[in-house]
């Protein structure tokens, strides 16, 4: 009874703030924990029926796990389960230092109009499409005109070399990606308390100085919540990055195919939805596992900036 | 920090109490909304077998269709002429939503899956597949709509149509009137065949192809001389069982043994022939990223390529370039399962007015009327008739360009100006040119196998187009994607077709 007296006027007292999070909440309900119910379909052999969806699931027969084995009955398994984790493994470290680095010396621009014009610039790049990227790097990488090959006078044939490519995958999603999140960084230095540094400056700290002891440190929470954010999307790979800008390319499957580009080579003419609803369930159970052990490791070490 | 993580888990247990009951509320309505259609549907088909004999005056339906093609601007406009007509012709009208050439599949593979109310749909061999899709319930079988309401169908069309489109015995879809076999043809840019005063008697193969290529690929530096895709791949004596992978048997088959193309001779000397025009500089060297060369056609920048040809194909390629085109056979007219099942359109499993939609169907097979009119538009807007059956496009035709060979029967369309009076005569004796494919009439059911076939399709992805179009070298690539074909089941996948097909020819006595 007191308990939920308590909880109630909890409620009361903050319900600004619970009303400021509603709209979020639905969105996660409506479209996150709802469509949780047709995870039902990965253990299905889905077949039509005529009384619409539900129907369809009901009736449609249960295959327990038969779904979840193309995902690791070839040798190609490994290979893009390697590609997929190695890959995002290196947006994340480089994607974090090079954002970061960007955040430090944007705020550190002592003309602010000039700041703002670089940000701008490099924001841009992330509203662009995968395949109007793919065609920006087209015309770098084309054989017969590409820049690059005009340009050094070589002859290299760039969409059918494989050794080149996990360069350009993680260069194009670097210039694509870390302006944008650059911003969150920079959001976060604006929102440091100017008083530590004029208090430094006083004291004799450099420039240097004053990014390593107060910048750094004060941003810590925010890098520790978007890694262990990404971390839990490392099983997912940017469809567009490794299909369009490759073009799709055979000859350089063996470092671009992940498992999103798998997933949809192999059943993008057979349909079977419940193949694919195996691969985006065990995509997002391996990523929640890998964020609560994450999250684990971060408690164990700094208590305070762990997500939960 | 104690006291905000209490906060937070407060919020979130009342986010979860919050969500726990939305969603047993909306897990309610669906369940109510589900039962209720059903209940609606089962109502309206009683409604509907009673209707004929006791209620002349029924209320006029919409029939939802979705068919192939880019969206027309002046589509609303012809509708509500054709609505006129058909609901005064069936009591019907219709709701036409078109899905372009490259959106078709995936869109409609999402919106059958999810029960989108649609009662007539395009499905063929290559966009939504006809075959796969009726097995996994998409389509309403048709035997019994095609004996009374689709009576007229069955008089108009090449009886091979109907016999040759039917998944395990029946028909799911009423297949286009149009051309019956397949046959592929060498087209040339006659401007650059002129100019050289190139002979193509001679052609007969790619190979004989060579001297040609040499000529242009000499004089005309600015000219690509064969027009290759990424989906090239060389005229091969097959039937596959799945097109694009390399199951097949041989045109002449008397045994039906299926073989792996990898390993058979004449894939060795097909691949060897096109790495040699690779290595000339005859193809492009970006062919296997390649998938349009319209570049190339547009700008007359091209000598030769390949293409699937019709009667009077020349004229129709000439009048679309600009410049005039020429062809010369590079295969036999063979009929396949596939050309067979080029376009159709189904009834889909959940519509709710399937006799009216048949009944919609008969009419665009059999009513001339209603046929140009959806083809064509508007007399007097988009085209002018200049004779009794020959029609001329006005300048509005192009805000209404829909892709003719998709919508039925277009054997009772008005002809084109400059089209020849017998154009109908020679589709049919091209039809009855036309040689049967050994596998005419087997359709493979990959529902044992789907492992085994999302896999390899992986792996013919990864090897088919550079190793078709010349791109690596064929005696070192062949054996690789073979080896890697077989890692990911392709003995299975034989095993199995061969099984079917030993099953269906001996029903089949063949």
């Amino acid at each position: 009874m007191g308990k939920i007296g308590r909880s109630a006027k909890d409620i009361m007292r903050n319900k600004v703030l619970l009303f400021m999070v509603l709209p979020g909440t639905l969105w996660f309900l409506f479209f996150s924990y709802l469509p949780m119910v047709g995870t039902v379909i990965a253990f299905k052999e889905y077949r039509f029926s005529r009384d619409g969806f539900w129907a369809s699931i009901i009736r449609s027969k249960w295959v327990g796990w038969d779904n979840f084995k193309f995902l690791f009955s070839t040798n190609d398994a490994f290979l893009i389960t390697r590609n997929t984790i190695l890959y995002n493994t290196a947006f994340i470290v480089l994607g974090l230092i090079m954002s970061v680095l960007l955040a430090v010396v944007l705020s550190e621009i002592a003309n602010k109009k000039l700041a703002k014009l670089y940000q701008t610039g490099m924001f841009l790049p992330y509203f662009l499409s995968w395949v109007v990227v793919g065609y920006f790097a087209f015309s770098f990488l084309s054989s017969e005109r590409g820049l690059l090959n005009q340009l050094f006078g070589s002859h290299i044939s760039w969409y059918s070399e494989s050794k080149y490519w996990p360069f350009i995958i993680i260069f194009v999603y670097l210039w694509k990606a870390v302006g944008y999140n650059s911003v969150v960084y920079l959001a976060a230095i604006m929102g440091i308390d100017k008083s530590l540094y004029e208090a430094a400056m006083i004291d004799g700290a450099s420039k240097f100085q004053q990014i390593r002891n107060i910048t750094l440190p004060l941003l810590n929470p925010i890098i520790i919540i978007m890694t262990l954010l990404a971390i839990g999307k490392i099983f997912y790979a940017d469809f567009g990055l490794f299909y369009q800008v490759p073009r799709n390319s055979g000859t350089l499957y063996s470092v671009t195919n992940v498992i999103d580009t798998y997933v949809y080579r192999g059943l993008k003419t057979t349909g079977e939805i419940g193949m694919s609803t195996a691969a985006g369930l065990y995509q997002s159970v391996v990523g929640f596992v890998l964020v609560l052990a994450s999250n684990y490791i971060v408690r164990k070490f700094d208590k305070d900036s762990a997500l939960f | 920090m104690s006291k905000k993580k209490k906060h937070f888990s407060l919020l979130l247990t009342t986010l979860l109490t919050i969500s726990m009951a939305l969603s047993a509320c909306g897990g309610n309505n669906n369940t109510k909304n589900t039962t209720g259609t059903g209940g609606n549907n089962a109502a309206a088909t009683n409604t509907t077998t009673d209707a004929p004999d006791t209620k002349p005056a029924e209320e006029p339906v919409e029939l939802i269709w979705y068919t192939i093609g880019a969206p027309q601007k002046d589509l609303d406009k012809v509708m509500e002429e054709v609505n006129k007509y058909t609901l005064d012709k069936i009591n019907a009208t219709l709701d036409v939503k078109m899905i372009d050439f490259g959106d078709y599949t995936q869109k409609m593979q999402v919106m059958v899956a999810s029960g989108e109310p649609m009662d007539i749909l395009f499905t063929c061999s290559w966009a939504f597949d006809y075959v796969q899709n009726s097995r996994k319930g998409a389509f309403l079988q048709l035997d019994d709509l095609l004996k009374d309401q689709g009576k007229g169908i069955v008089d108009t069309i090449d009886p091979a149509f109907l016999e040759g489109s039917k998944v395990d015995g029946h028909n799911y879809a009423i297949p286009a009137n149009k051309e019956l076999p397949a046959q592929e043809v060498y087209r040339f840019n006659k401007e650059l065949l002129d100019k050289y005063n190139l002979d193509l008697t001679s052609v007969k193969t790619l190979a004989d192809l060579e001297p040609l290529l040499k000529t242009i690929k000499d004089n005309e530096p600015e000219i690509t001389p064969y027009a290759m895709v990424k989906d090239f791949m060389p005229v091969m004596p097959f039937d596959y069982v799945i097109e694009k992978m390399p199951m097949a048997v041989y045109m002449d088959t008397k045994d039906y043994k299926v073989v792996n193309i990898l390993e058979t001779p004449e894939i060795k000397e097909a691949l060897q022939t096109v790495r040699k025009f690779y290595q000339a500089g005859y193809i492009s060297p970006e062919v296997a990223t390649t998938t349009s060369v319209d570049d190339l056609y547009k700008a007359g920048k091209w000598f030769t390529d390949r293409a699937a040809t019709q009667p009077m194909a020349d004229n129709l390629w000439s009048a679309s370039y600009g410049y005039p085109v020429v062809s010369t056979p590079a295969g036999q007219p063979y009929i396949y399962n596939w050309s067979v099942m080029g376009s159709m359109q189904a009834i889909s499993a959940n519509s709710e007015y399937p006799e009216k939609a048949m009944e919609f169907l008969n009419l665009l097979n059999t009513d001339p009327v209603l046929r140009n009119m959806i083809d064509s538009g508007i007399e007097g807007v988009h085209y002018e008739k200049i004779s009794d059956n020959m029609i001329k496009n006005l300048p509005d035709a192009k805000n209404y360009d829909m892709p003719t060979f998709s919508l039925g029967n277009i054997m009772i369309n008005y002809l084109n100006e400059g089209d020849p009076e017998n154009k109908w005569e020679e589709f049919k004796t091209f039809n009855d040119s036309g040689i049967n494919a050994p596998l005419l009439g087997f359709n493979f059911d990959t529902s044992n196998i789907t492992n085994e076939i999302a896999a390899v399709q992986n792996v013919k992805e990864e090897f088919w187009a550079p190793l078709m179009t010349g791109s690596v070298d064929p005696d070192e690539y062949l054996a690789k994607a073979n080896e890697k074909f077989k890692a990911a089941g392709l003995d299975n996948i034989i095993a199995e077709a061969q099984t079917q097909i030993d099953a269906w020819k001996a029903a089949n006595n063949k």
